[in-house]
């Protein structure tokens, strides 16, 4: 197999310069490109912009280890875990400014992108007091032939995006199966993108399954192979969600500590990484637990 | 009649908005509202269509914390992706009910996500709406939920407007091609309805136990009460069953109505019991 994009994991600081706007994929608690994350704390980014639709650990993790400079989301949260941390902190102290985005604005800000056009309409979010204070971003346009009142939205151009994927070759061409959220988009509008991946395989297995492939090689800049670069979220349906490995993270973070736990991330490669989290039958388990997962009788129309 | 508890009450209230018309887009696990569009599809609206994460067109499924996800992708007939989603459900007015809770919430059906306090140093900044500042509205009804219904969460305006209902008369509405529907807020205590743009909210049932006058006190808002409140309806023996023992065995919806220093013993003890349902797959399959 040539090398094509391929690099490793510690290539990934690198790639990503203090400063830099970088978009994390996934959503909720699937399929963030934690492996990324974490090399992007070894590596000790500083100032990021970073930017999330829905964020968890991924972005509370790079707050906490003091990476970012401003962030962009439409939601973090811990869910059941309760709201996140360290960015609830960060920005309660009134240290880390933010944008707050609606949810289909960041993505149609990233549409935008994509398309190559400075800013598309919508049915915006009308009455919500977020798009006043950003007259940057969110504007009021009338339809050219009806005369109705749209929200615009800004383009958005992250820097770097940083998606993670069930299988790429190593020109990039990257499949998913299950939630793949904003990953496509967001690489769609990104000036670079970095593909993390569980396994990185020959084209002709992409080929097999090219109904699967959601972002094609053209738009990628960089693959790198993460087994687990998921954990703790879950990349469904390789793992389910690391449920006890976030509640360790959850009273770190909310606790005092967090600095030993950022500590112990810095000093501790990927595959040690790995052996310490997921030794001892616990890949198994969480393999597993999507194998268990119940759909109930009765019609699914 | 089985004995009940509240959070089942609730779940079978919010239940019987769900009919079979449109889309209801749920994304990440909240259990609750999982659990009633599970108790619908799996009682007088089976073909209900739903779509959670990224799985479009969901069968029923059983709700747990790790696995909800994977169960969904299952049953589901087709995987989309968030910006599809948005654009095919969401903004061309596909949306059939959507249920959705928040830190406070007010008469003109104004939702806040985003913070208590002043935005830039907020004194408690919440997590934000995701796309509730734009869907809320495109929704035919809006199900806001409530597990402590009180005047610090139905407030009479909230702090900050992180998306609303925008018109809630079916006039008004269509005017603005939205699709004519309700809010139905269902709490702990009682089920509030608000159709009508000059109308507040109308008290529709009382749960068993609690007094019209109780829900005025607790709510912040004005509330219309009519002379004879009716009593909101109680599980029956085949919804307690259903929830129990095919949708909520482990007892995730519970979860949100546990307090304090409980809680986290609580979750930890439902995550147990999905930590060694696994186990006992592995050595069922090495036997």
């Amino acid at each position: 197999m040539s090398p094509g994009k391929v690099v490793p994991l510690d290539a990934i600081g690198g790639l990503v310069p203090d400063g830099s706007s970088v978009a994390l994929g996934g959503a909720w608690f699937s399929n963030h490109p934690m492996a990324a994350v974490r090399e992007l704390v070894r590596a000790g980014r500083r100032d990021l912009h970073v930017m999330t639709v829905v964020g968890s650990v991924d972005v509370d993790l790079l707050v906490g280890a003091g990476a970012v400079g401003h962030l962009s989301f439409s939601m973090v949260t811990l869910e059941a875990f309760g709201l996140a941390p360290n960015v609830r902190r960060a920005i309660e102290s009134g240290g880390l400014p933010y944008t707050e985005y609606t949810g289909l604005g960041l993505l149609i800000g990233l549409e935008a992108q994509g398309r190559g056009v400075p800013f598309l309409p919508y049915r915006g979010p009308f009455g919500s007091d977020l798009p006043a204070l950003y007259p940057d971003i969110y504007a009021t346009v009338a339809c050219p032939f009806t005369g109705e009142e749209l929200t615009a939205v800004r383009a958005l151009r992250p820097d770097v995006a940083i998606v993670h994927a069930l299988r790429a070759d190593a020109e990039g061409n990257a499949q998913w199966d299950g939630t793949s959220a904003a990953d496509v988009d967001m690489a769609k509008a990104a000036g670079r993108v970095i593909v993390t991946c569980e396994k990185v395989v020959d084209r002709a297995e992409i080929v097999e399954r090219a109904h699967m492939t959601k972002l094609p090689s053209y738009y990628v800049d960089a693959v790198v192979e993460a087994p687990f670069g998921a954990n703790p979220t879950s990349h469904v349906p390789a793992y389910a969600l690391d449920a006890w490995q976030v509640m360790e993270y959850a009273q770190a973070a909310g606790g005092d500590g967090f600095g030993a736990y950022v500590d112990r991330l810095r000093t501790e490669p990927e595959e040690e990484y790995r052996d310490r989290v997921l030794g001892k039958g616990r890949a198994e388990v969480l393999e597993e637990l999507v194998s268990v997962a119940r759909v109930l009788g009765g019609s699914g129309a | 009649m089985t004995d009940y508890e509240v959070h089942e009450l609730m779940v079978c209230r919010v239940a019987a908005e769900v009919d079979e018309e449109g889309v209801t887009v749920m994304g990440s696990f909240t259990p609750l509202a999982y659990a009633a569009y599970m108790l619908a599809k799996l009682t007088h609206a089976p073909r209900a269509f739903l779509a959670g994460f990224d799985a479009v067109g969901m069968a029923p499924i059983q709700l747990s914390f790790t696995g909800a996800e994977a169960a969904a992708y299952k049953g589901a007939v087709c995987r989309w992706n968030m910006l599809t989603e948005i654009n095919s459900i969401h903004l061309s007015n596909h949306g059939g009910v959507e249920a959705v809770s928040s830190a406070q919430f007010d008469g003109d059906g104004a939702i806040n996500l985003s913070v208590i306090g002043s935005f830039d140093a907020p004194k408690v900044r919440l997590p934000g709406g995701a796309g509730a500042a734009e869907v809320i509205k495109m929704y035919r009804k809006m199900i806001a939920y409530f597990g402590r219904h009180d005047a610090r969460t139905l407030v009479a305006k909230v702090d900050f407007v992180t998306g609303t209902r925008w018109r809630i008369g079916p006039e008004q509405r269509r005017a603005a091609n939205l699709q004519p529907g309700p809010i139905v807020v269902v709490t702990n205590l009682a089920v509030l309805v608000r159709d009508d743009d000059v109308r507040p909210f109308r008290l529709e049932s009382v749960h068993p136990g609690v007094s019209p006058e109780s829900v005025v006190e607790a709510t912040g808002f004005e509330l219309e009460v009519p002379g004879e409140v009716p009593i909101t309806a109680v599980p029956t023996d085949e919804q307690l069953r259903l929830l129990r023992e095919e949708i909520d065995p482990l007892g995730t919806v519970k979860f949100d109505f546990v307090t304090g220093k409980d809680r986290l013993a609580y979750l930890a003890g439902v995550l147990d019991l999905e930590w060694r349902r696994a186990e006992e797959s592995i050595a069922g399959r090495s036997r």
